[in-house]
């Protein structure tokens, strides 16, 4: 990396964009590096990759229809609720949480099989960036209704201004309902949110005053939901004169949210988050982020423009960084996917479990501060999970264990189309061909994020070419368990 | 013939410092073994002889209660099942009113030499009939109108000191299922251990964790980053666990009585006796055996399953009582709900409520327990459970695992008195 802190957040000398560099950018801005993605990226260039992976709209995901059923059934639902009475009414609240379990299944199901495709992972991740900023999450909304609507505006908003997005954030109902803003009110605020605004979503700890939360809390006093719509409660909202920032008069919330982001630490805050997610646990010095931070509030915080400044930076690409992050289990289980060729199965068992043991369930973060990361992702629990994944994705489904639903799930995505869920008895018969020095090459230089592996090569290379076992049947046995030990690895583990 | 490596290390500590720095288990492969079965053997005081053990025996799918204890007296049953009631004369008669699929002989004969105990109906209030949310309930321990964020073994092991094993990363608990069960999850971290349920030889697990073990050696030509050596360390820690327990289950030999049938479940349960014998200091294990969601063509599936369970969990017991472990364990069966009274059309039945479930060892007071669902019902109605099933935790937790149940169940449950 330059040793001018002005220079690290300088584009990348395009002598220096290859093949390795296109690893690190794939693997780090989406899931993955396939063989092909790389082969894409490095003949076209960092700038057009750039422009292709953060366009200027992301595509959004669809809407599960479980998911927009609830959403229509809830008026009439609620009108039922409030005429039931006594065990009619428990009845009731106990099917709508049923309902609304299986929706958040298929909510997570269906936005992992959107984001597992290439051509919109950069930007699903960057949606799901911004949700590890902006946090709501379903123990506390419930309604995976209101889930998939904060998902969805964080995706309209994903590569415009940020001021834009955060005031759509302060409408999400979801965001309404997760940080108690449906509590606040004229004479009786709570501030909840407003210190979030400051904490954790646009400032950071000390650069704001007690006061100033206090002030801003009335700002956004009568902000209001009805069936997943926004409104202003006219007679909740306290329309007198606050001090926000040293800045007086009638504010209203948005006028809070344009306070903040004219304080000297909007600048820095978001592309703070933005190492911390995507480039390094261990977090940049203050004047290396600094030039960064001035940079973009001079660029009217725009946030595609910010992607393309980071993603294309030296500063990114410096080697200390190459490989050594962490994969968060969202990480691990799309990239396993992608780099295996294999769908995600229609089977909740199979994708919830795993997810779940392995520590991050999407849609659910653990608290309001996001998922902590980094190492906190590993212990021998969630490493045991990681390795079970691994087996789970080469061994046949054992169809006769399943349920009848699942039976039908899976029939319908056959249908469908989908079919790779697992690696059978005949995957990797393609490489049985190569000698076993081609072939540990190949496996190391697809899975793993160094270029050169030569301990882990030449370990493979010497189970690969143990002599006991000739048959070409065999030998894909050999390569299958070779590439599932690989995939166990410490090594594939980071990115 | 490559000379032994001088440098063995006697501690665990000094096994991963030695580990950490590139020296593997390969370096030292022909001593790794009785190192660490040694260790296993200091880490079981001779206290730990009597403490007390649980498996858990997951019936995966909701299995079909009435036909498993079958009520061969009731006229009802036979309405209700037009085609798939077992024939009074088939039917493995325990008491006047009940008795026992004809897969579960071998069951029927643990019973009748005291080993068996059977709590009938067994449900909660308010079922849910979602195998998902079921299965959460049991392995919560949750009234259904509340979601735990923790299973009850790992509230168990939260609240029990004695849990702790002396080598604080032998497993409290152990499981033969593709993840780690709900019913482990704990507020606080315990060591727990899976087994991989895919099915491969021991050559292939060895296979495995040497390839893993030479990868974790990191590359010379570079300085691994921090990370890198933290998920180094983090793996070969679980792979010394590993290796003991794979050694433990290479080197068993089942008593010749025990006789295991051939199959995945039994096979476990084999795993599971070897670690037992080999003195883990591990108190819960957690087996499954799926395929129990019969809502078609029921009846040679459910037998098949039925004698698959009954002829593996007696031969476990033939073997725990071989190795004079019987009176130090207790194998408790549970499904997510049992099935609907009334059969469907495609000669199967459809999600339901309560079932009985099984209790064996030799420390338990056999025999029919609790009451008989009424089977007066109109097609398509459910049973109505009988026991709570957080009443035969609260029994295992209070009578058998010595820890008190209400600080688990977060509730009061009167015990039975199976045990």
């Amino acid at each position: 990396m330059p040793a001018d802190p002005s220079e690290i957040w300088t584009r990348l000398p395009d002598a220096q964009w290859d093949a390795a560099a296109a690893r690190h950018l794939l693997r780090r801005a989406a899931w993955a590096a396939t063989p092909q993605e790389v082969e894409r990226a490095t003949a076209e260039g960092l700038d057009r990759t750039l422009d292709r992976l953060f366009p200027a709209e992301a595509p959004r995901p669809p809407e599960p229809s479980s998911v927009s059923a609830l959403e229509e059934d809830t008026p009439a639902f609620m009108q039922k609720l409030r005429q039931a009475k006594g065990t009619e009414k428990k009845e009731l609240q106990r099917e709508a949480r049923e309902r609304a379990q299986g929706a958040l299944h298929d909510l997570t199901i269906e936005w992992l099989r959107f984001a597992a495709q290439p051509e919109q992972s950069a930007s699903a991740k960057w949606v799901f960036f911004l949700s590890d900023v902006y946090v709501v999450a379903a123990d506390k909304v419930r309604n995976p209704a209101l889930l998939w609507q904060h998902f969805d505006t964080l995706s309209r908003h994903a590569f415009g201004p940020a001021p834009v997005l955060t005031k759509a954030v302060s409408r999400s109902p979801a965001m309404i309902r997760y940080l108690d803003l449906d509590q606040n009110k004229r004479g009786a605020p709570n501030e909840n949110f407003a210190r979030e605004l400051f904490e954790l979503f646009l400032l950071g700890e000390g650069n704001y005053s007690e006061h100033d939360i206090k002030e801003s809390a009335r700002a956004f006093t009568g902000y209001r939901t009805r069936f997943g719509e926004f409104f202003l409660a006219a007679r909740q909202h306290d329309a007198g004169t606050k001090t926000v920032f040293a800045s007086t008069g009638r504010l209203a919330g948005d006028d809070v949210i344009d306070l903040a982001y004219r304080q000297p630490a909007a600048g820095t805050f978001l592309p703070h988050e933005l190492v911390k997610f995507y480039l390094s646990d261990t977090p940049l010095a203050p004047e290396q982020l600094a030039p960064l931070g001035s940079w973009w509030s001079e660029n009217s915080f725009a946030l595609r423009a910010l992607a393309h400044r980071f993603f294309g930076s030296r500063m990114f690409f410096a080697p200390e960084f190459r490989g050594a992050l962490i994969k968060s289990p969202v990480q691990y289980y799309l990239g396993l996917l992608q780099e295996l060729d294999l769908d995600v199965p229609p089977l909740p068992r199979r994708i919830i479990f795993p997810l779940r043991l392995m520590g991050q369930m999407p849609f659910n973060p653990p608290n309001v501060r996001g998922w902590v990361g980094g190492r906190s992702w590993i212990n021998s629990a969630t490493l045991a999970a990681r390795r079970t994944l691994v087996e789970s994705l080469f061994a046949p489904l054992r169809e006769e264990t399943l349920n009848a639903d699942e039976r039908r799930a899976l029939s319908a995505a056959r249908a469908a189309g989908n079919r790779g869920f697992t690696i059978g008895e005949d995957g990797f018969t393609d490489l049985s061909q190569l000698d076993s020095t081609a072939a540990a090459r190949h496996l190391a230089t697809k899975f793993l994020p160094h270029e050169t592996a030569p301990e882990i090569e030449a370990s493979l290379r010497q189970f690969l070419e143990r002599d006991d076992e000739v048959s070409p049947a065999q030998r894909a046995r050999r390569l299958r368990r070779g590439a599932v030990a690989l995939l166990q690895s410490p090594e594939y583990q980071l990115c | 013939m490559p000379s032994p490596s001088p440098v063995l290390p006697t501690t665990r500590r000094e096994f991963l410092r030695l580990s950490g720095r590139g020296i593997g288990l390969l370096a030292f492969s022909r001593f790794a073994p009785s190192f660490l079965v040694n260790s296993t053997r200091a880490a079981a005081p001779a206290p730990e002889k009597d403490r007390t053990i649980l498996v858990l025996v997951q019936l995966a799918g909701g299995n079909d209660g009435l036909n498993t204890l079958v009520p061969f007296e009731d006229g009802n049953y036979y309405r209700l099942r037009p085609s798939l009631a077992i024939a009074k004369s088939q039917v493995l008669r325990l008491t006047d009113m009940a008795g026992l699929h004809p897969a579960c002989g071998a069951l029927r004969g643990l019973l009748n030499d005291g080993r068996l105990a059977i709590i009938q109906n067994v449900g909660y209030p308010n079922p849910n009939r979602s195998h998902f949310r079921s299965t959460e309930i049991w392995e919560t321990a949750s009234p259904s109108n509340e979601f735990l964020p923790t299973g009850w073994v790992g509230r168990f092991f939260d609240n029990t000191c004695c849990g702790v094993p002396a080598d604080a990363h032998d497993p409290v608990g152990l499981h033969v299922t593709e993840g780690m069960p709900q019913s482990f999850l704990g507020a606080g971290e315990h060591p727990t251990f899976g087994l991989s349920p895919y099915a491969r030889s021991h050559r292939e697990n060895e296979e495995n964790r040497r390839l893993l073990e030479s990868f974790a050696h990191g590359s010379a030509n570079r300085a691994p980053s921090a990370n890198e050596t933290f998920l180094e360390h983090t793996l070969m820690d679980a792979l010394v666990t590993e290796q003991k327990v794979q050694t433990v289950l290479a080197g068993y030999h089942p008593a010749p009585e025990s006789n295991y049938p051939q199959s995945l479940f039994s096979n476990s349960l084999r795993d599971i006796a070897a670690l037992i014998a080999a003195r883990l200091p591990t108190r819960v294990y957690f087996t499954s055996l799926s395929g129990f969601d019969t809502h078609g063509n029921q009846a040679s599936q459910h037998t098949r399953l039925l004698g698959e369970l009954s002829d593996g969990l007696a031969a476990f017991q033939r073997d725990l009582a071989a190795h004079h472990l019987d009176d130090q364990v207790l194998t408790m069966t549970f499904s997510e709900f049992g099935r609907r009274p009334s059969e469907n059309v495609s000669h199967g039945t459809d999600h339901g409520t309560a079932a009985p479930l099984f209790v064996m060892g030799s420390r338990v007071r056999a025999g029919v327990h609790g009451t008989a669902p009424s089977l007066n019902l109109a097609p398509n109605q459910d049973l109505t459970f009988s026991t709570d099933f957080r009443r035969v935790y609260a029994t295992m937790l209070d009578r058998w695992l010595a820890c008190d149940s209400r600080a688990v169940l977060q509730d009061s449950f009167a015990p039975l008195d199976f045990v």
